[in-house]
């Protein structure tokens, strides 16, 4: 069976994304390669950008390369879980766990 | 490193269940800190009772750690697949190691004769919740010891130990924040893998319902003593329950 | 390091494995180091070298179980906390031997498939008698099975195999000489934690020299089959040395007296059966512990 998650991203929506460089935040838990794709979340007042969403299972902020948007995959490394970006209270968005 | 997200499924699991994996995380944050902590961090002035109080709670943070670190080697056996029985040997050294900071911990806090000081400081609650654990572990029942363990034991330790950062000296916060980055990954192993088996096979959903109706009053006891010995107030104690609530949410049961 | 933690910890593993030998390895060598083209390039030498790989993995597979069972068992927190990190050893060799045959053209999806068709089935008896104290949780006989017993042998095995291959493929004897470090501590542990509760439980003995007896009847099939198996693949890879280190190669070394260049399946079947259980012998002598001649297989 195909994983649903897998076909979330088409080419075309790809392509119309604001992109962004991350740099190292100074995360620590996970290999060096994936530190830069995640963040230490600074509690509710911590504003996130539009790249970035919220663990809701280890409360680590997790970064992607490009604009992330309601249907995407991502992965939490650092509790090794999978989500999906999805529209929560008040338009912001959150991720739901995938199991 | 393109990014991570776009790694097939398979990969990414592979990835984070695997000893490399482990090997790489958990280099990042132990190298600095020998024995558990920062070693250039000076000890606190506390007073005596802070001092009690310090020692029933990482007496209790052993026994939970000791409780871990038993169930966690003994599912290895029967982990369903080799990816689980990876991962739950990483658990296991994690488990030791924090059972050795804490007590490493107490040492400098001047106790003596360790084993009988964390007996007889246990909390009666955590106890029964450690046989009960043990019991499931013994009868190579998977679902409910990885439940027990990895998502009602975890959250927990997470939620208190988070609690007890804000509020301790300098040198236990420095420990806990450790032990912290580690329950990340039990609690998120715990819960994945739970959730795929429950979306697997529903009907284990009323017997883990059952075990959870079982243990919540022994999880919430015990929960309510330690965040009375670390100085939470009794008005911030719900919010700090809500990890453990969440998580149990998140996977269908009934609060 | 403090005198309250013993060599048994956690933060004495720590400094000598992850932050020792291990390293800038990559599951057990260094990063980009491949398995030569004269094993994959070669029918039989692949067909044996994946044989001999499922056989260390079901081995390393039967010392997880048995590593991680034995904790609850412990009497004392240093024996927890050292078995806890030979649990994890013993996952790293797992993992690191599953890797070779997926390096060695073993598809992830017939992992389960190859090692039920290759697994030595005495190798499985040996391992079962083991898992069985391990389940009884006697530490007393798990660990003189695992750590002394099961490691000595792996011992002598892996020093074998390094021997054999570390002029040909520096992938797999680095991979080795990191398990092997392994090894050394965990029949340490064996000998001097065990040698004292062998000491306190002198009426152990009887059933523990039983067990041994058992385990090294099934550990002498295990090899006289598997050198059995291996006889054109032995000679084909001492063929293909010698046409290597005519062109430059390191000559294959001795092992115990034994030329690995010439050595026939059989003479290297003698000369393993012989290191192991002189082996046995001489730890078990040291832990109390009268050494039990196994039939022959």
């Amino acid at each position: 069976m195909t994983d649903p998650l897998e076909d979330a991203r088409s080419p075309r929506d790809r392509a119309a994304r604001q992109r962004f460089v991350l740099d190292d935040t100074g995360f620590d838990e996970v290999p060096k390669k994936y530190r830069r794709f995640y963040r230490k979340w600074g509690g509710v007042n911590d504003a996130l950008a539009r790249n970035e969403v919220l663990c809701p299972v280890c409360k680590v902020v997790i970064r992607s390369t490009r604009e992330l948007r309601p249907g995407d995959r991502v992965y939490c490394m650092p509790c090794m879980s999978r989500l999906v970006v999805s529209v929560g209270e008040g338009g912001r968005l959150e991720a739901l766990v995938a199991y | 490193m393109s990014d991570p997200h776009d790694l097939p499924k398979e990969v990414f699991l592979d990835e984070v269940h695997s000893f490399e994996f482990w090997f790489q995380a958990v280099a990042g944050y132990l190298t600095e800190r020998p024995n558990g902590h920062d070693p250039s961090i000076e000890e606190a002035d506390l007073n005596s009772s802070e001092r009690e109080a310090l020692i029933t709670t990482l007496c209790n943070y052993a026994i939970g750690e000791t409780a871990a670190l038993e169930a966690s080697s003994g599912m290895i056996r029967f982990a369903p697949n080799r990816r689980a029985k990876i991962f739950l040997a990483t658990q296991v050294v994690d488990e030791a190691r924090h059972l050795e900071v804490l007590l490493y911990r107490l040492s400098e806090l001047g106790v003596t004769h360790l084993e009988e000081v964390v007996q007889s400081r246990a909390n009666r609650s955590l106890l029964a919740f450690r046989k009960r654990l043990l019991q499931f572990v013994d009868g190579h029942d998977w679902e409910a010891a990885l439940f027990a363990q990895n998502v009602i034991l975890e959250s927990m330790e997470f939620s208190v130990f988070q609690a007890h950062v804000e509020r301790a000296d300098p040198i236990t916060g420095d420990m806990l924040t450790g032990i912290i980055k580690d329950e990340r990954r039990h609690m998120g192993f715990g819960e994945n893998e739970l959730g795929r088996r429950l979306a697997e096979t529903p009907h284990i959903r009323a017997r883990l319902q059952a075990v959870k109706k079982e243990l919540d009053p022994l999880v919430l006891d015990t929960f309510e003593d330690t965040l009375e010995q670390v100085g939470v107030e009794r008005s911030e104690r719900p919010e700090l329950g809500r990890s453990y609530l969440a998580s149990v949410e998140r996977l269908g049961f009934a609060l | 390091m403090s005198g309250f933690l013993s060599a048994y910890s956690i933060q004495n593993w720590l400094e000598s494995c992850p932050q020792g030998y291990l390293e800038d390895t990559q599951y057990g060598h260094a990063p980009g180091q491949t398995e030569p083209a004269l094993v994959l390039d070669n029918p039989t030498l692949l067909a044996d070298t994946i044989r001999t790989t499922v056989q260390l993995v079901v081995g390393e597979r039967c010392a997880l179980a048995a590593s991680s069972g034995l904790i609850n068992a412990a009497p004392d927190h240093a024996s927890k906390a050292f078995l806890a990190t030979q649990t994890l050893d013993e996952a790293r060799h797992v993992e690191i031997f599953t890797q070779r045959l997926y390096d060695l053209g073993v598809k992830k999806s017939e992992l389960e498939s190859t090692l039920a068709e290759h697994a030595n089935p005495n190798l499985v008896k040996f391992a079962e008698v083991l898992l069985e104290k391990v389940d009884k949780g006697d530490f007393i006989a798990g660990v003189v099975g695992q750590n002394i017993v099961l490691e000595g042998m792996a011992f002598s095995v892996f020093e074998m195999l390094q021997a054999a291959v570390s002029g040909v493929n520096p992938k797999f004897a680095n991979t080795l000489s990191g398990t092997i470090a392994d090894e050394r501590r965990h029949v340490g542990f064996g000998e001097n934690r065990i040698g004292s509760l062998i000491k306190q439980h002198p009426e152990r003995k009887a059933d523990v020299e039983k067990m041994q007896k058992e385990m090294a009847y099934h550990m002498l099939a295990t090899f006289s089959t598997q050198f059995a198996q291996s006889g054109s693949a032995m000679q084909e890879g001492q063929r293909m040395a010698q046409a290597a280190e005519g062109n430059g190669a390191e000559a294959p070394a001795k092992w115990h007296g034994a030329d690995l260049a010439t050595a026939t399946p059989e003479e290297m079947e003698g000369v393993l059966s012989d290191t192991v259980l002189k082996e046995f012998k001489v730890r078990l002598g040291r832990i109390g512990i009268e050494y039990q001649t196994p039939a022959a297989p």
